[in-house]
Order: C-alpha cells, then structure tokens, then sequence
C-alpha cells in the first residue's frame, strides 16, 4: 500500500515537473492571439453580437455546440436506458419542513424567469443557452428535494426537448438553403435584423440559444427526475 | 381560508414575474419590456399553480404598505442584533446561555410562517429549527424565559403584527 501510493505521488510529481517545465516557454500575458484578433474585430459586423464569447461559440464555431447538444442527449438518454426498470418511484418518506416547500414554491417562477433572462440575452451579456438552461432545470431540482410526490410531466418534457433539438438543426438547414453552408447565420447576415446592442441583433443566436436552453432545462429535468427514482418491487 | 380565482392567480404571478424583470433588465427599451412581458407570460402559465393561493389580493394597498414598512423595520432589528452577537463574541466572559426554546404563532398562512421564520433566523441569536403547525422551536443564543408565551413574547411577537397584515 504505502509503495504504490509514494509511486503514485512521484508520478504525479514528475508529471507535474514535465507541464510546469513546458508552460515555462510561453510568458505569462504575451499577446498570442492569431485567430483571436480577428475574431474580436469582426465579431460585431459579422454577427451583430456584443459578446464574443456566444458569437465564436453559436456562429463562427456552431458545429461544436451542435455536437455538445449532442453530447447532452447521448446523457440524458444514457441515463435513462441505463436507470430503466419496469417500475420506478420515488421512495422518499419525509416531506420538508414548511420553511423548505413554501420557499421553493416561492422562488420556482424567479428562478425560471432569471434562467430565461441568461439565455436570451447570450449575445449581450455572459452566459447563453447552456447556463440558462442549467438554471431553470435547478428549478425542477428544488421542488424534487422539497417535495416527496412531485413529477415533471415526462411526456410533454420528452417531446419538448425532442422539438428544441429539430429546431436546433432546421436552423441550420435553413442557412444551408439561403447561404449555401450549414449554420449560415440568415438572420444577420442576409436580414441584418436590428440594431447592435439591443435586445433584437446578434443574428440567430438568440433564436439558438432560446432553443438550446429548452433543450439543456427539459434534459437535465430528466436526469434529475432518472436519478431521484428508485426500483420499487412489485 | 378560499383561494382566488384562477385568472386572478394568473394575473399575481405575471406581474411579480415581470417586476423581477424589470430589475433584471434594469432597462424600459421596448424590445426588452415586450420580450419581458412574453416571458412572464410564459413563466406564469407554468407556475401559477404552485406560487401563489391569493391573486390578486396579495397586492392590496395596506399589505403593500406595511410590507415596505417592514423592511426598514426589519433591517434595524437586525443591525441591532448582530451588534449584540458581536458583543457577545468579543466579551471576555462570553455571557451566553444557549438552550431551545418552543414559541406560538398566531399566523395561520405558509408564506407568513416561511416570512417569520426566516426573520427570526436572520435576526442573530435565534435561528429556527422546525417548524410543527403553529409551534415554532427556536435556538436562542440567550434564553430569557423558557416558558412558550414569554419567548413569544420576545421572538415572534414584534414581527406579527407586520406579518399579519401582510400575508393573513
């Protein structure tokens, strides 16, 4: 025991000299952006965006998001296939205090209006889709730890989430129709639809987001959902 | 106590959420209050079921105006009792008598009990620890009577009369 865990330390230790000693190279605060400048010049011609995070991440790059939204359904059906009995509950006795299922009832629609506040305004403000999202399914989250009965409706959240990810790829097929490659961005780009810096600009990424904050809430609503049940025998 | 009719509860919601909005945005450009106003829409139909029971009637004149009393109200209870906690720290004798004490409400509303039991929390020295119908059970940092009306007396009572008027 004690050998393998001084091994292991040396390891790490030896690893972490090999990093250390290959950062060493690159000074600390240089300027090496190459893509980086154009990116940050043109970002707000290009996509009618104010930050250029969402505009790389929706537009420039779109087809990493496209395979992250991927990369979170493949989960949430992962864990769904994986938790699959023929009958599962929730098998929690104890209801919260007063204090806990008054609170969260409370703060249900806040959080959900706040969720929705990050994700429409991904081309303004930090944020976007995924945090949005993440946020309104923290709603969900709240009144399963409150309350021992409550569900989300599965079919309507099933289907929801199915209808954002479409949404998500006719999007981009219809850039491919206008501007003749996947994810053009028709919106801004052909359109020039509003002004920068106001609610309505940035192209189709406050559509995308809109959309993939539906998809990332209803998705992890039901990993929640997956997780909390437990296998009830007949 | 009869709920209120479901437009109503509909209505209540809407404009909280939208309120909330407004903070948010901290903006009255047009795009942003129509958006706003989609989205409340949107949060209200999904929610107003569980948020409030009362409607409308949750925004009479006289809660309204003893809900903004309140604040400052409370805010000096506050200040008043961490200045007292901070004594209590920083005396060389440490003067405290910690014990559970039981208290009575005489709200009969949820979000009231939830209001006064996070006023008291929030006031230092007392934190609630459970709440069983009417009864509260409250630590206190320096128990003063241990019978159930006296601590009342001292914890729940001066943030009743507001919350009554409030929330029952």
């Amino acid at each position: 025991m004690m050998l393998k865990r001084i091994l292991a330390i040396f390891m790490i230790l030896i690893i972490g000299f090999w990093l250390a000693k290959g950062l060493s190279g690159i000074p600390f605060g240089a300027d090496k952006m190459l893509v980086g400048k154009y990116y940050l010049e043109h970002v707000k011609d290009q996509t009618g965006a104010i930050n250029a995070v969402t505009a790389v991440v929706v537009n420039y790059r779109g087809f990493d998001t496209l395979g992250e939204v991927t990369v979170l359904f493949i989960a949430s059906t992962g864990v769904a296939a994986l938790l699959w009995r023929k009958r599962r509950e929730r098998t929690a006795k104890m209801e919260g205090s007063v204090v806990l299922t008054t609170g969260s009832k409370l703060l249900f629609p806040f959080i959900m209006i706040f969720g929705m506040y990050i994700f429409i305004h991904g081309h303004l403000t930090p944020g976007g889709g995924f945090p949005g999202g993440a946020t309104i399914a923290t709603a969900f989250l709240l009144m399963y730890l409150a309350f021992i009965v409550y569900e989300i409706p599965h079919k309507g959240f099933e289907v929801t989430e199915g209808l954002a990810g479409m949404s998500y790829v006719l999007v981009g097929l219809i850039g491919l129709v206008i501007g003749g490659y996947f994810l053009f961005d028709w919106i801004w780009q052909t359109w020039k639809l509003g002004t920068i810096g106001k609610l309505i600009s940035g192209g189709f990424i406050p559509v995308i987001y809109t959309i993939i904050g539906i998809k990332v809430a209803t998705e992890l609503s039901g990993i929640v959902d997956n997780m909390l049940k437990e296998e009830v025998k007949e | 106590m009869t709920e209120a009719s479901r437009l109503s509860r509909y209505l209540y919601t809407l404009i909280i959420v939208f309120i909330i909005w407004l903070f948010l945005t901290a903006s009255l450009d047009p795009q942003e209050l129509a958006m706003g106003l989609i989205f409340s829409a949107i949060v209200a139909a999904f929610t107003y079921e569980i948020f409030t029971t009362r409607g409308l009637s949750n925004l009479h004149p006289r809660r309204v105006a003893y809900a903004i009393a309140y604040v400052p109200y409370f805010l000096w209870a506050m200040i008043k009792a961490n200045l007292d906690v901070a004594y209590r720290v920083l005396h060389p004798k440490r003067p405290i008598n910690p014990g559970i004490v039981e208290c009575k409400t005489t709200l009969r509303n949820e979000v009231g009990k939830l209001a006064l039991a996070n006023s008291i929390t929030l006031t230092p020295g007392t934190i609630t620890l459970d709440i069983d119908g009417d009864r509260y059970f409250i630590h206190w940092i320096d128990v003063k009577d241990k019978s159930v009306e006296g601590a009342s007396e001292h914890i729940t009572r001066p943030f009743e009369k507001f919350l009554k008027v409030i929330f029952e």
